[in-house]
């Protein structure tokens, strides 16, 4: 009940500001789309007028879209502690019964209800574009489930970087390419030791049955979907774990707001 | 009854090799209704202690207490206190003064109906209605300081924690917090407030406490202290050996001084 309550005080929160300044919001939109379809023509033009993608260009989409999604949570609880603390608000968000971890990862949820109307658009011009249409079986959300926990595993653990070493941008810069590699590498065609690596690695089990429903219309497979949320979890966990012991070490070191 | 509780706190930062002690076993206690004012310079250990108090900052040693409940340990402790530790900065300038109460009510644990209600009589009592449905970055200095305060008051705290509240407020919004800071006071709540102005401390406190390299150095109501650390004269020590037009000056001021010594005496009374 009480995280419902917060829950959507966040949503509210976030919404009221993602309305209120809607610029942001259209530039990021047009700079995701740009970019992707400038890839596209790209590739068309060196690749010459016999390419036929067919549906390995719905995975790429369903890679390029999931590879969006996941960015925006990673960063989001880095970005959320370094504008909290410019704005000078970061520490009233420690001063709550609720506990911090709580309130960030609720806030971290609800924004990414907003951040599904950006994606939302992107995938529609995207689509418009390339005139390739994804399918969205109901299945789909199973193995999203499993990708979204993991990538707040990861975000959780790099807000503890943010909160021990203030200043993490250029690790960022890296991790984005990181997750691009991640989003995209194909763990569903790895074989032996590899294959096991594909497993152990996070989030790529479930972008890889993310890219079998949506772009090569393939059943869900189950035994990999448990793989998927046990991975999932463990780094959802492991990120949580990493929050606490760092917002604890911070307060050991006073250095809570300091950026 | 005592609604803050503060015993031996000591935190020590280690800093390029060097360990430096923030703050040195400083202890007190803050009852409701009481104005507690911590004065000292900047760096003196203030702002450390306040967060030490908030449960922001941990300390090396040392116990706090908010109505009996430890807030580096019980949660529940925290929702006992409300803080304004940024001045004007604790609040989210694109929301408007509405939207943060709301927000700020439902984060200390009030539901929806409540922090709204409570915001709507808040901004009356703070004359900030007429500017409800502004954004925080279009309201003045001063309103943003008023709103600060609201804001942390939302779940009807025991005790308030203000560091440094009238820095960078002009003469009327400084009059503004000093006025609330007092009604804040009188219906209950416990204040502790940082603060390097002397005249501060000794227009809102019923104690003061003077902190300096991380120590108390002196704790007493605050008439008592100033009529100790005042005395009946003080000396003003002078760079250059001061002429005759400007002794005649300082005597007609009620001072005293000669054209041998370069010193002031002037008498309080």
């Amino acid at each position: 009940m009480n995280e419902l309550k917060l829950f959507s005080a966040e949503l509210r929160r976030g919404w009221i500001q993602f309305i209120r300044y809607p610029a942001e919001a259209i530039s990021g939109i047009f700079i995701i789309t740009a970019l992707f379809y400038g890839l596209f023509l790209g590739a068309k033009y060196v690749a010459g007028p016999g390419l036929q993608l067919g549906d390995r260009l719905d995975a790429i989409i369903v890679s390029y879209v999931l590879w969006t999604l996941v960015t925006f949570i990673l960063f989001n609880t880095t970005g959320t502690l370094q504008n909290e603390a410019q704005t000078g608000t970061l520490e009233q968000l420690f001063l709550t019964p609720f506990g911090a971890p709580r309130v960030f990862l609720t806030r971290a949820i609800a924004d990414l209800f907003i951040q599904f109307v950006l994606i939302s658009t992107i995938l529609i011009l995207i689509s418009l574009l390339t005139g390739r249409y994804l399918s969205f079986p109901p299945a789909l959300f199973l193995p999203l489930i499993a990708v979204i926990m993991g990538a707040y595993g990861i975000s959780f653990a790099l807000g503890s970087l943010a909160l021990l070493l203030k200043r993490v941008q250029q690790l960022l810069g890296v991790v984005q390419f990181a997750l691009l590699f991640l989003m995209t590498i194909s763990t569903e065609s790895l074989t032996g030791s590899l294959k096991i690596l594909g497993f152990l690695l996070p989030m790529t089990t479930g972008a890889g049955l993310l890219r079998d429903l949506m772009a090569r219309q393939q059943p869900l497979n189950f035994t990999l979907l448990g793989f998927a949320l046990l991975n999932g979890l463990f780094y959802f966990g492991l990120g949580l774990l990493l929050f606490r012991w760092a917002e604890r070490e911070t307060k050991r070191r006073g250095r809570l707001s300091g950026y | 009854m005592q609604v803050l509780e503060v015993q031996h706190l000591h935190k020590t930062y280690r800093q390029s090799g060097q360990t430096i002690a923030a703050v040195r076993d400083v202890s007190l206690t803050i009852a409701a209704q009481e104005v507690l004012a911590f004065l000292g310079p900047n760096g003196a250990g203030k702002t450390t202690t306040i967060k030490m108090v908030a449960g922001l900052i941990l300390p090396d040693r040392g116990s706090v207490n908010i109505a009996g409940r430890n807030p580096h340990r019980d949660p529940r402790a925290i929702g006992l206190l409300g803080a304004v530790l940024e001045g004007n900065r604790n609040l989210y300038w694109r929301l408007t003064p509405e939207e943060n109460l709301e927000y700020f009510g439902v984060l200390r644990g009030l539901s929806r109906k409540t922090a709204r209600q409570r915001g709507r009589e808040l901004l009356d009592r703070f004359e900030l209605t007429h500017k409800r449905a502004a954004t925080v970055q279009a309201l003045s200095r001063g309103m943003q300081a008023k709103l600060a305060i609201a804001v942390s008051l939302i779940h009807r705290p025991q005790l308030l924690l203000l560091d440094e509240p009238t820095l960078g407020l002009d003469v009327e919004a400084t009059q503004t917090v000093k006025r609330l800071v007092r009604e804040i006071a009188s219906e209950g709540c416990a204040i502790l407030l940082t603060t390097h102005q002397l005249d501060i401390a000794e227009e809102l406190s019923d104690r003061v406490a003077i902190i300096n390299q991380g120590a108390i150095v002196a704790e007493q109501p605050t008439q008592d202290l100033i009529r100790q650390f005042s005395g009946t004269a003080y000396t003003i020590e002078v760079e250059d050996i001061l002429d005759d037009d400007r002794i005649s000056k300082i005597q007609h001021l009620g001072g005293f001084g000669d054209c041998v010594d370069p010193k002031i005496i002037v008498d309080q009374k």
